[in-house]
């Protein structure tokens, strides 16, 4: 699916034949737009404390099509009862299993939504503006897209079982541009599962975006499992946005990668919606995570809950800047934010920017930062009934995630989740 | 220009009504409109400059002319300010007068309007009254001046005392920390110099009062106090301007220096009239075991940018910011803190509490930095805003930075208004709708309000209700 | 050892001795000498006013570093506590710590963490039978009427102060230790809470097994009855006697100590 002879030197726009022309055209534009915007500097607010010298593309090239296909569709394996899973690798799609879903349920790639489903397509994809600090990045993806996902739930409808998708990166200095866009029509419900993996350890690059829309009354449970190689540079932009008395629990769990940007908006559209955002960051090494979210409350009623939880060890660091913004009109908002340091080596680095902005009086907003190692006195308690400092260690990084996990609802998604954080801290 | 009229004199004279008239004053020094490099060989020359103050001067404002406008983050409304409209230096001349009947007749009424000397009688240890570019009047109890301490404006202590002036001046606040240090580092004139010798605890207060009485003017203090080793000291300043059709400019630079064991607290009541820019650095520098305390209190002005900050740069300093920030209808109040941790087991502890009436804004900005390899400092942040109407508007943006795992910081913000049944409760006990609001409003700051001196506090009350009035219905 | 008499090594092989033990926090003593033996088998109760130095004590031998140890020894079953640096070593050697103030570990389910100290004492390459372990941990829980939803809940947090009493008495059974060290065990208990874990304690006495049950009260000594009763005053035993040394305790205060070893001084 990608004909394209792939260079060494840097990415190159090279537009799929897989897309309808009016959709290669506007790669095209995308493409311009994106070598004529300039690369972000610290001095913007959105790039306050951000590592951007990591960010430097010019290793990575367009992936090669896939060498070991089978391979990784069998270790596209998560949870054991599912209603659909696709598998992309190299931003192809190489598998695809559908036979569980609702009638009128569309779990199919991009380019063929763009064609059948069109309308859809045009109204929603990249609908939402990347005002997070990472506009140039999205130009990036749009332009060299040839990947991803449309999941269409009309309304009324109720998928039961998860849907599973797996985007896998392999060869050295690949890049990949995962999508995921989720379309709910009014009342429809689904749970949705992202996999991002690597197939070996070699650096890559990943530049993936979200658009989740929630008709009225939809609820959606998301989680995104970033399980990249520890030497890859990734990009994760999303975007919900909730109407009317929709629901959505969305939470990112980021166990591998080298540098992760991270942006997560969440806009309140609907009277009465609700956004719940999450996420949970066991970082080592020299790894850097720096998230930015925001939570906009544009209609009257809506509540928004943030909880992000960064365990840091090593010389590992992690950015939070959030902001809650309550528009005029935004009465009765209920809005919470809170990010979690659990600091535990010397050399770790935690900067927290909690941010709000009220323009209506009629709220309850909070937030919070901390910052702080393990308690003396609770790895005390533990070695008091002779578990090793380290083992103790472990399973208060292990709790303080696990407590995060509680807020899923889905009870077997939470325990799936629960035993990569355990796997990822070697705790049984 | 207003008349003056006979009014009856508070105790206190924060009340910006009271605060809103001025004097048709004949200034025997002008430096004129605009600034250029002579403007600050005038001002030199008037103030008869040492060499290297001119030198600091000029290295000021080329870092002024160099910085950008710090609109990427702070309020566009500082594009409003016109720099070249401005009159950067007026006085009556540079020495001030130690005996009340010597200062001249119209600021003599200012002040007695204002109700210094009275002040000074009653609980002050000293008192400095500046009067738009240059004290007026700066007197010290004999008692206190006899135990060492010394209080004089800015340009005699740069005279008399250039040993220890000159070792701590511009040390804590770099001139290019910001476009305002800079400018106010181009242009200062006038603020307090105050040394305490080693173990010397001030009992009572020391006072500054500043005044703009001119219109488009700039006042540009600058403030420097030493605390010595063991001594203590509490300085407190008030401030206000009549209102006038144009904009006026105050940019002050506070340092302080609280040497070993040392504690400074400095307490502000700022009431400047609504078409003052408040654009101020105010930092200190806490050595071991020293304390500087900032309590703060932000009621007037336009746009006020203030972010009181501590450098823990010895074991076990501490720092603390209290701040109390009233935004009325058309006003924004920037202010918040910032804490260095920058040695090991320093604690700073940030309270902040904002009231947002009409179209106003208050915006909390806070810096809590734990540089690599500090063990066992802490910081406790607390922000609450509380909002009048629909349409008032209240930000936080707070940034902590920690480094390593044997130190915590904990930030907690909360955003709420009075709420309904809470004033229909009073209301049915017989209060009008604004005094119930009022009581309300007070009832939110109280536990702040507490920590000024009982003088201040009192009157800040009175001040809230004021506030308050016809902000409802 | 050689030289020792026989008896009297039996004794210390039997023992947790407590000799000449003096320790500070910061630059302030808190022991000043205390000397204690309990044997395996008994039950010994540290009576105390607060700041006496009584939870002090039960701290210092679990190894809590915000103490530090100046002098002296406790040697558990001849084995010295204090060459065993870190707390988790002793804790598998044998000694276990009821806390005053249990810790709550969020996101911990008390199952997996009470497994994760079985597992602890197991030889290395050992793996506990899962089975086997919560065949052992709901007969344990149901005998201190713990309700077995309990094993899903994160460790102490948001329990009352009985649940968090049994919790650390259904550690105690689950951890079969040779000494148990129960500071305060009593506080915060009201009667009901009070004899189911009493009845839980008395359920662990045996040969094999020495208490030390530190209290303020000496309403937990009707439930738990002490075969000797010791008195700290200032950072030392003051007085040593039966059982009934506590009644008289409850009847004339804690003073009436002081005074009677200011008289015998």
């Amino acid at each position: 699916m990608n004909p394209e002879t792939p260079t060494t030197d840097g990415l190159q726009f090279t537009p799929s034949p897989v897309w309808p022309d009016w959709f290669r055209s506007a790669q095209q534009d995308a493409w311009n737009e994106y070598l004529a915007t300039p690369a972000p500097t610290r001095k913007d607010e959105t790039w306050r404390y951000a590592n951007i010298k990591a960010l430097d593309l010019s290793a990575f090239r367009n992936a090669p099509p896939i060498a070991s296909e089978g391979k990784l569709i069998n270790a596209s394996t998560g949870l054991e009862a599912i209603a659909a899973k696709l598998v992309f690798g190299n931003n192809a799609l190489v598998h695809s299993q559908t036979d569980g879903l609702p009638a009128g349920v569309v779990v199919q790639p991009l380019d063929v939504a763009a064609r059948e489903n069109e309308a859809l397509f045009r109204q929603y994809f990249l609908s939402q503006p990347v005002e997070l600090g990472s506009h140039k990045y999205a130009l990036l993806h749009k332009a060299l897209l040839s990947g991803g996902v449309l999941v269409h739930v009309p309304a009324n409808v109720e998928v039961a079982l998860p849907i599973e998708l797996y985007h896998w990166v392999e060869g050295a200095n690949s890049s990949v541009f995962p999508h995921t866009l989720i379309v709910l029509g009014d009342n429809a419900k689904v749970t949705v599962v992202d996999h991002f993996k690597s197939a070996d350890g070699a650096p890559a690059f990943a530049c993936g975006i979200n658009d989740f829309h929630l008709g009225r009354g939809a609820k959606l449970d998301y989680v995104a499992i970033q399980d990249w190689s520890a030497d890859t540079l990734a990009f994760h932009i999303n975007s919900t946005v909730c109407d009317r008395d929709s629901s959505s629990t969305a939470l990112v769990a980021n166990l591998g990668g080298r540098h992760i940007r991270g942006e997560s908006f969440s806009k309140l559209a609907g009277e009465g919606s609700r956004s719940v955002m999450l996420s949970i960051n066991p970082l080592d090494g020299e790894r850097h995570v720096d998230q930015r979210t925001l939570q906009d409350h544009a209609a009257p009623n809506a509540t928004s809950d943030l909880l992000y939880r960064n365990s840091l060890d090593d010389k590992s660091q992690a950015i939070f800047s959030g902001l809650i913004r309550v528009e005029p009109g935004s009465k009765q908002t209920d809005a919470y934010q809170k990010v979690e340091n659990l600091v535990l080596s010397e050399d770790a680095v935690a900067h927290s920017m909690p941010g709000l902005q009220i323009l209506n009086d009629d709220v309850r907003c909070t937030h919070g930062a901390t910052s702080g190692g393990i308690s003396q006195d609770e790895l005390f308690y533990m070695q008091a009934r002779g578990i090793r400092p380290d083992l103790g260690r472990r399973l208060v990084v292990a709790g303080f995630f696990h407590s995060l996990l509680e807020r899923l609802d889905n009870e077997t998604l939470r325990a799936r989740v629960a035993a990569l954080v355990n796997a990822r801290l070697g705790v049984e | 220009m207003p008349a003056l009229e006979e009014t009856e004199k508070p105790d206190l004279n924060l009340d910006r009504s009271v605060g809103d008239f001025s004097y048709d004053v004949q200034y025997q020094y002008d430096a004129g409109v605009g600034l250029t490099e002579a403007t600050i060989d005038y001002i030199c020359d008037v103030k008869n400059d040492p060499d290297w103050i001119r030198e600091f001067r000029k290295d000021g404002l080329r870092k002024f002319l160099e910085k950008p406008m710090p609109t990427h983050w702070a309020s566009h409304d500082l594009d409003n300010i016109v720099f070249d409209n401005i009159r950067y230096y007026l006085s009556q001349g540079t020495q001030p007068k130690r005996s009340w009947d010597d200062v001249p007749e119209e600021m003599k009424q200012t002040f007695e309007r204002l109700g210094i000397p009275e002040q000074e009688r009653k609980f002050l240890a000293g008192v400095e009254a500046q009067f738009d570019s240059e004290a007026a009047y700066s007197n010290i109890k004999a008692a206190v001046g006899e135990q060492g301490v010394i209080f004089v404006g800015s340009t005699e202590g740069l005279h008399k005392h250039p040993e220890i002036f000159r070792k701590w001046f511009g040390k804590v606040i770099p001139t290019g920390d910001n476009k305002f240090s800079a400018l106010n580092s181009a242009v200062f004139s006038g603020g307090s110099f105050i040394y305490v010798p080693p173990g010397v605890k001030v009992k009572h207060p020391l006072q500054a009062y500043f005044r703009i009485n001119a219109e488009s003017f700039g006042q540009f203090e600058r403030t420097l106090i030493i605390a010595d080793e063991g001594s203590e000291v509490m300085y407190m300043e008030g401030c206000t301007a009549p209102k006038f059709e144009t904009s006026t400019l105050h940019s002050a630079v506070v340092e302080l220096v609280a040497l070993k064991g040392a504690k400074i607290q400095y307490v502000t009541v700022q009431n400047w009239s609504p078409n003052v820019f408040n654009l101020v650095t105010k930092r200190g520098l806490a050595h071991e075991e020293a304390e500087i305390k900032w309590i703060d209190c932000n009621i007037g002005s336009r746009l006020t940018m203030k972010y009181p900050g501590v450098i823990m740069k010895g074991r076990k300093a501490r720092g603390e910011v209290i701040s109390i920030a009233l935004a009325s209808d058309g006003q924004h109040q920037d202010t918040g803190a910032k804490m260095i941790h920058a040695a090991d087991e320093t604690t700073s502890n940030i309270v902040s509490k904002s009231i947002s009436i009409g179209s106003g804004i208050a915006t909390y900005r806070g810096l809590v930095d734990i540089p690599p390899h500090r063990k066992g400092c802490k910081n406790n942040t607390e922000c609450d805003a509380l909002l009048i109407n629909t349409h008032s508007r209240t930000d936080t943006y707070p940034a902590v930075v920690v480094r390593g795992n044997q130190n915590a910081t904990q930030h907690e913000a909360s955003v709420s208004k009075v709420s309904a049944e809470q004033i229909f409760y009073m209301q049915q006990r017989g209060l009008s709708e604004g005094e119930a609001m009022s009581l309300a409003v007070n009832g939110f700051v109280n536990d702040l309000v507490r920590e000024f001196p009982m003088e201040y506090s009192v009157e800040l009350k009175r001040l809230i209700d004021l506030e308050m009035e016809g902000s409802v219905g | 050892m050689r030289g020792l008499h026989q008896e009297f090594l039996i004794y210390l092989l039997m023992s947790l001795v407590i000799k000449n033990l003096t320790a500070n926090i910061g630059d302030q003593q808190i022991l000043k000498g205390v000397n204690l033996e309990v044997p395996k088998g008994e039950v010994h109760a540290i009576m105390g006013k607060n700041g006496s130095g009584k939870s002090t004590l039960a701290k210092i031998m679990a190894g809590h570093p915000d103490y530090t140890v100046t002098g002296g020894e406790v040697l558990m079953d001849g084995e010295n506590l204090f060459d065993m640096e870190e707390p988790d070593e002793r804790a598998r050697a044998g000694l276990f710590l009821a806390f005053q103030y249990p810790m709550e570990i969020p996101g911990v389910t008390i199952a997996n963490f009470i497994r994760a100290a079985v597992q602890a004492r197991l030889p290395e390459g050992e793996e506990l039978e899962a089975t086997d372990y919560y065949a052992n941990l709901y007969a344990k829980m149901d005998a201190l009427k713990i309700p077995r939803a309990f094993t899903s809940r994160s460790v102490n947090e948001g329990f009352s102060g009985g649940e968090k009493k049994r919790c650390e008495i259904l550690q105690m059974a689950m951890l079969e230790p040779k000494y148990a060290v129960l500071d305060e065990t009593d506080s915060g208990l009201d009667i009901d809470a009070l004899k189911i874990v009493s009845d839980g304690v008395n359920a662990l006495r045996s040969p094999d097994r020495g208490f030390l049950v530190i209290t303020h009260y000496q309403r937990l000594l009707n439930y738990i009855v002490p075969d000797k009763v010791h008195v700290m005053v200032d950072g030392r035993i003051a007085m040593t006697g039966d059982k009934d040394l506590a009644l008289e305790l409850e009847a004339k205060g804690y003073d009436w100590v002081t005074e009677g070893e200011l008289a015998t001084a």
